[in-house]
């Protein structure tokens, strides 16, 4: 079995299906032009014209990041982005920068702006709950260009799917997942810890200053989970809180709790934050969910 | 990438070479170099009207004059002498019947005149059929060598100019050529036989493997070469291998494979490393027999060829480390015992080593290889069936991270590769701790990034092993 790599592609969606894509141990060939040959064949340029002994480490490895770079250019893959990258190396240094927008409010991370800021009027705005209740579509279409505003969450979800492909997984809003030991500690205390809502605030303002300055580098691994545990441990009191609402009052009391100026985190999200490790939501609760108002639980 | 190249010295054996006094003529003001190359190609053209007694010296004369200016200067004044009308002119001092000391002076002009810019190297055209001529077995061997050069210039310009030179005929005489006995000759006719073959046609490398003696005369370099010739012989056999399945066939059933396996283990020269290398890559991804037949697990060339490989491993070249890596994951596409093998050696701790560590081109053939030693195909559509041992050694070894960058990186093979290597990870790993692991290593933030990625097949991918493997009962006990 001999193939290249987009062909190995294809066989990997047509044998294992699209969406699993298994590990296809097989025999790759490359064309003798592949740019993947492109550093040896500078390296035998080089050193017959007897330049290799002139140029320093320095100025080898520019030489052959240039003529690496000549043949192959890095589109960044975020949708919409189409940001031109001199070679593999800077994309992560883009990611980081440019698809990295971070919610002031609850940390949550974003590939753009304007997915931030949609998700800070769906998520922290009691304005734009206050619209939806009196029936204006304020569900932007998460494409950009698109245009379209519906007027419930579901059907913004639903347009995704019909008009532009989404996957019916997909969750602009993510309930996050507690940990097992929240879960835990949740199950054997079931009353409300609602009496601790001040407290929770106040830790809030704590909380938040924290994970602000968190996600603005990737953080390395014993650091990040240092602040996580840090973390865990003002979150706990607020999460087994949040889980009790979840089950009792379920979204709509969320809603008028929220407003611009508080400090709690949403504990819908979409896309990772930093300083969690799950933003997970276990498919059951996902499907069962009513997103006409706002699934945020304070 | 700038195959050709600048002949600044005599060819070895000729007179010139004992009698040479030049040196470099460097800080040659441009435009007064420009001017006494418009005087020698005006010269050229007076010389060759002369008649009697001094005429055939006085055209050395202005040839070596033209000659001196081409392969003296640091940037030798192409674009002044095929501007001056040299190139007509040289064609007709490559008549035939011509003195070997014309030809030779005349051949070497053009050589240079080739080396230069692409549409330099085109106006060679009207050249070409006499250049080919003058490497036939009649003419001098200088002549022929000094000729192939400027072939050999030609030909790397580009596919174009390729197509034409072998629709002349340049092919079979080129191939005579490199079964010269003067090793300078064999070495640039191979040389420019490399620049001829390199396609992306086939046809050159079909046609050339049937070529009587051209096999053999590998071989034969292979084996007893200097280091020189067997550089440029084993180029021929990279592309021989690369574009021809017919001369693939033919080559891993003779002792080519072996010969270049001893090589690699005994050369430490760079130069020679590289095609022989490469050639061995092409081998084993090229046909199956070389890994099912060849490469038998047991046998002592299986040995050295994984020893070799890993000497490149170890090296400090970094074209070495990526093109080993590469063929050490063709054959870790074997046989279990072929898995076995590799998993076994040195080659394990050095490949995580560089999926840590390396640049990107060479992790991601650090990651096939590893991937590859981790799994057994099934059945068309069933997922493979994981070698746990090795992926438990692998995973606690610490290659996780390595996996997980590919999948934030922007290449989409890379970033596939990442996610099946999870897979694997997930669902092979004992006693369901793979999900675990995976979180740890921020493989789900990792995952995440796809949400909103262009590509479909990527989204839907880390979307289902998201949901298979992140979903309602992880964490529970």
């Amino acid at each position: 079995m001999q193939q290249r790599p987009e062909d190995a592609m294809e066989e990997v969606e047509a044998a294992a299906g699209p969406e699993l894509g298994f590990w296809l141990a097989a025999r790759r060939r490359l064309a003798p032009d592949d740019p993947f040959f492109a550093a040896g064949d500078l390296e035998r340029e080089l050193l017959a014209k007897h330049l290799a002994l002139d140029l320093s480490e320095d100025d080898r490895n520019q030489l052959e990041k240039m003529e690496v770079a000549s043949t192959c250019t890095v589109f960044c893959p975020i949708a919409g982005c189409g940001a031109h990258l001199g070679c593999l190396e800077d994309f992560e240094d883009h990611y980081v920068t440019r698809h990295s927008a971070s919610c002031s409010v609850c940390s949550r991370v974003y590939p753009t702006s304007r997915l931030l800021s949609i998700h800070v009027s769906e998520a922290h705005d009691s304005y734009f709950q206050a619209k939806v209740a009196r029936g204006f579509p304020m569900y932007e279409c998460l494409v950009e260009g698109c245009g379209v505003k519906l007027k419930s969450y579901k059907s913004r979800q639903q347009h995704l799917i019909d008009k532009h492909q989404f996957p019916k997984s997909f969750e602009f809003f993510k309930k996050a997942r507690p940990s097992q030991r929240q879960r835990q500690k949740s199950q054997r205390r079931p009353t409300a810890h609602k009496g601790e809502e001040a407290r929770d605030n106040s830790m809030d303002v704590d909380g938040k200053g924290t994970r602000q300055t968190n996600w603005k580098y990737r953080p390395k691994q014993h650091d990040h989970k240092e602040s996580k545990e840090n973390e865990r441990q003002h979150q706990e009191a607020k999460e087994n809180e949040m889980e009790v609402e979840q089950k009792i009052d379920e979204l709509t009391s969320a809603v008028s709790k929220l407003s611009t100026a508080d400090s709690t985190p949403a504990n819908v999200t979409f896309g990772h934050r930093r300083s969690r490790g799950l933003t997970f939501v276990p498919r059951s609760i996902r499907q069962n969910k009513q997103p006409a108002s706002q699934p945020e639980a304070k | 990438m700038r195959a050709k190249r600048v002949c600044r010295a005599p060819l070895s054996g000729s007179d010139e070479a004992a009698m040479e006094e030049g040196d470099m003529v460097i800080d040659e003001e441009k435009a007064n170099l420009e001017a006494r190359t418009t005087q020698a190609v005006e010269e050229l053209k007076s010389a060759l009207s002369t008649q009697g007694k001094g005429a055939q010296k006085k055209k050395i004369e202005v040839l070596r004059a033209l000659r001196r200016l081409l392969s003296q200067s640091e940037v030798p004044p192409v674009e002044a002498a095929i501007k001056a009308g040299a190139i007509p002119l040289l064609v007709q001092y490559l008549s035939f019947g011509s003195s070997d000391e014309q030809l030779l002076e005349a051949a070497w002009c053009l050589t240079n005149i080739a080396a230069g810019e692409p549409e330099e190297t085109k106006s060679l055209l009207p050249a070409l059929p006499l250049l080919i001529a003058h490497l036939g077995e009649k003419s001098s061997t200088l002549v022929a060598e000094q000729c192939a050069w400027a072939i050999g210039n030609v030909a790397g310009e580009g596919a174009d100019l390729r197509s034409k030179l072998l629709a002349q005929g340049a092919l079979w005489p080129l191939a005579r050529l490199m079964l010269s006995n003067k090793g300078s000759t064999a070495r640039t006719a191979a040389w420019a036989l490399s620049n001829l073959i390199k396609g992306p046609d086939p046809k050159a490398v079909n046609e050339l493997i049937t070529i009587d003696g051209v096999l053999n005369a590998i071989i034969r370099n292979l084996e007893k070469a200097d280091e020189e010739l067997a550089t440029e012989v084993a180029w021929v056999v990279v592309y021989l291998s690369a574009l021809s399945e017919k001369a693939t066939s033919l080559i891993v059933r003779s002792s080519v494979p072996q010969l270049l396996i001893g090589r690699l283990l005994a050369s430490e020269n760079l130069q020679l490393l590289i095609p022989v290398l490469r050639s061995l890559g092409n081998l084993v991804a090229g046909d199956a027999y070389m890994v099912d037949s060849v490469l038998t697990v047991g046998n002592s060339i299986t040995d050295q060829a994984v020893s070799s490989l890993i000497k490149c491993l170890k090296s400090d070249s970094r074209v070495l480390k990526k093109e080993a890596s590469w063929a050490m994951s063709n054959i870790a596409a074997g046989s279990l015992e072929h898995k076995k093998l590799i998993f076994s050696s040195e080659a394990t701790p050095l490949l995580m080593h560089l999926l840590a560590t390396a640049q990107f081109d060479i992790r991601r053939e650090a990651a096939y290889t590893l991937g590859n030693l981790c799994v057994v195909p099934a059945g068309n559509a069933a997922p493979p069936n994981i070698i746990v041992d090795h992926l438990v050694a692998i995973v606690n070894g610490g290659a996780l991270p390595g996996f997980i960058n590919l999948v934030r990186s922007a290449d989409i093979e890379s970033a596939r590769l990442g996610l099946q290597f999870l897979e694997l990870v997930m669902r092979g790993y004992p006693n369901g701790q793979g999900p675990q692991l995976v979180e740890r290593e921020d493989g789900i933030d990792a995952m995440e990034r796809f949400q909103f990625h262009e590509n479909e097949l990527m989204r839907n991918m880390a979307n289902g092993l998201v949901d298979k493997y992140f979903g309602e009962d992880y964490g529970l006990e």
